[in-house]
């Protein structure tokens, strides 16, 4: 499951890659007025190129289509403030989450690596005994 | 601005935020490392090689800290803005550090085994169903993820391909990714922690991010309750010479109206570049100049100075009295507006 997944981001990547071929070599100085002439930035471009390709061919869509002005001026406000607003409100239970599944609290003493208890000295060797005497000592 | 592109925009102000920004992380790292290393051995449970990736990985978490803080501060006191000021290159070298720590989390935990590093930082814990042991790792990958494509879309380039609005709405992308970090930090290592000054460093910061945003929300002017095509600005005897004030005319949309010597002119309060405030702004050499990144626009007609070709859109205003009023809807950018006179009584 792992590997596949990981195979799908390689191709992902890969087609990321040949996208930014074409793009950084011929559509770039379609799209965009100011890169005319500019070549040292370009491979600056590559990671994000490769991150992103699919927003970067429906941003071309659209900038050939014409239709690059609407809405430039209206940034997304309202969708920064909720965003804002949902994070201040996740981060104090994000924190309280984790200390609560936390097994000590952070302020306790941590648990101490007790040392193995010392070995018993060695009992000394009993006396032998005569088979007679311990046969005699078991029948009583 | 808008002549040609070059690999990185640096002028003596970004060296100095640079350098200043570098020699602080340089030397986080190198306290760091020496406060930890000193009990760190191969013998020991914490290693040099653990510390290293601490060491990144924190200073990763406070830049992030600090970078999310920068724009509520800003919003709440102006002696801020300068910060905000190149705060691209601050989240480029972000990425950096945190692509650093997790190198060495990958160099030290995942990589003694025939299997693939990646695919054993995958499925070396896949307890998704429980939230004491929780495979801790998918948040950092997300926040670096996120990150990553932040860096990665940094230059100016992206802002024009892509509009300030689609791009902004891409780096909105920084808060989950924040709140992915603050999960990771808190389901790995808070979780085994026995060092209180790093659950209040981290707590501290993350709660101190969570209320800064909420207290420039609360700070926020009010909607405009009138539907009237005309938008009350306030009293045109409030507005300095050479600076403006801002005026709510949708929940999308706000106009700067600014003052330059006897008259007033309302441009778009989104620069054309990253949709700065520029009522924030003021007024040089006879330009509106962006507080962020220095755009200008001449305040009659939006435009530009040559030979720049960024362009915003402008309204109409006139006086009742000494109340400046502007008209809600915008004409399109670069429309020239007679600047309105100031009435005879304002000083």
């Amino acid at each position: 499951m792992v590997a596949t997944l990981l195979q799908i981001a390689e191709i992902y990547l890969w087609i990321g890659a040949a996208v930014a071929a074409v793009f950084l070599v011929w559509g770039i100085d379609r799209v965009e007025p100011n890169a005319a002439g500019a070549y040292v930035f370009r491979p600056l471009l590559i990671p994000g190129i490769l991150l992103l390709w699919p927003l970067v061919l429906w941003r071309c869509w659209v900038l050939v289509r014409g239709e690059n002005e609407a809405c430039r001026h209206r940034p997304p406000r309202r969708a920064q403030h909720a965003v804002a607003i949902v994070l201040a409100l996740a981060i104090p239970v994000i924190l309280m989450g984790a200390l609560l599944v936390r097994q000590n609290r952070p302020l306790e003493r941590p648990a101490e690596l007790l040392a193995p208890p010392a070995e018993a000295p060695a009992a000394a060797p009993a006396a032998p005994v005569a088979p007679e005497a311990a046969e005699g000592e078991a029948g009583q | 601005m808008s002549v040609k592109y070059v690999p990185v925009q640096w002028n003596p102000n970004k060296y100095v935020y640079d350098a200043v920004l570098l020699v602080c992380v340089v030397l986080y790292i190198f306290v760091f490392l020496e406060l930890g290393t000193a009990d760190a051995s191969v013998t020991q449970p914490i290693n040099g090689a653990i510390v290293r990736m601490r060491a990144f990985g924190s200073c990763a978490f406070l830049m992030l800290s600090v970078i999310l803080a920068i724009g509520p501060l800003a919003r709440l006191d102006r002696r801020f803005l300068p910060l905000l000021y190149n705060r691209r290159h601050f989240g480029v070298m972000t990425f950096a550090v945190a692509l650093t720590h997790a190198v060495y989390v990958l160099g030290w935990y995942f990589a003694f085994s025939p299997t693939d590093p990646l695919v054993a930082l995958l499925t070396a814990n896949t307890a998704y169903g429980q939230v004491l042991g929780f495979p801790f790792e998918v948040f950092g990958i997300a926040a670096l993820l996120v990150l990553a494509i932040l860096a990665a879309t940094s230059h100016d380039f992206w802002l024009s391909f892509l509009s300030p609005p689609v791009w902004k709405s891409l780096h909105l992308l920084i808060y989950p990714a924040y709140a992915a970090v603050v999960a990771h930090v808190g389901l790995g290592y808070l979780q085994d922690a026995t060092n209180p000054a790093f659950a209040l460093l981290f707590g501290g910061a993350a709660m101190a991010v969570g209320a800064l945003h909420l207290a420039a929300w609360l700070c926020c002017p009010a909607e405009p309750t009138v539907a009237d095509e005309w938008v009350a600005a306030g009293d045109a005897g409030d507005i300095p010479d050479g600076r403006a004030v801002i005026v709510r005319l949708s929940p999308s949309e706000r106009a700067a109206v600014f003052r330059n010597g006897r008259t007033l002119s309302a441009v778009s309060n989104a620069c054309a570049h990253q949709n700065g405030p520029l009522g924030e702004g003021r007024i040089v050499y006879g330009c509106i100049t962006c507080p962020w990144h220095g755009f200008q626009y001449r305040p009659e007609d939006g435009c530009s100075p040559a030979p720049f070709t960024e362009k915003i859109p402008t309204y109409d205003l006139k006086l009742e009295g000494r109340t400046v009023l502007v008209r809600r809807t915008a004409h399109p950018p670069g429309t020239r507006v007679e600047p309105t006179p100031l009435p005879e009584d304002v000083a």
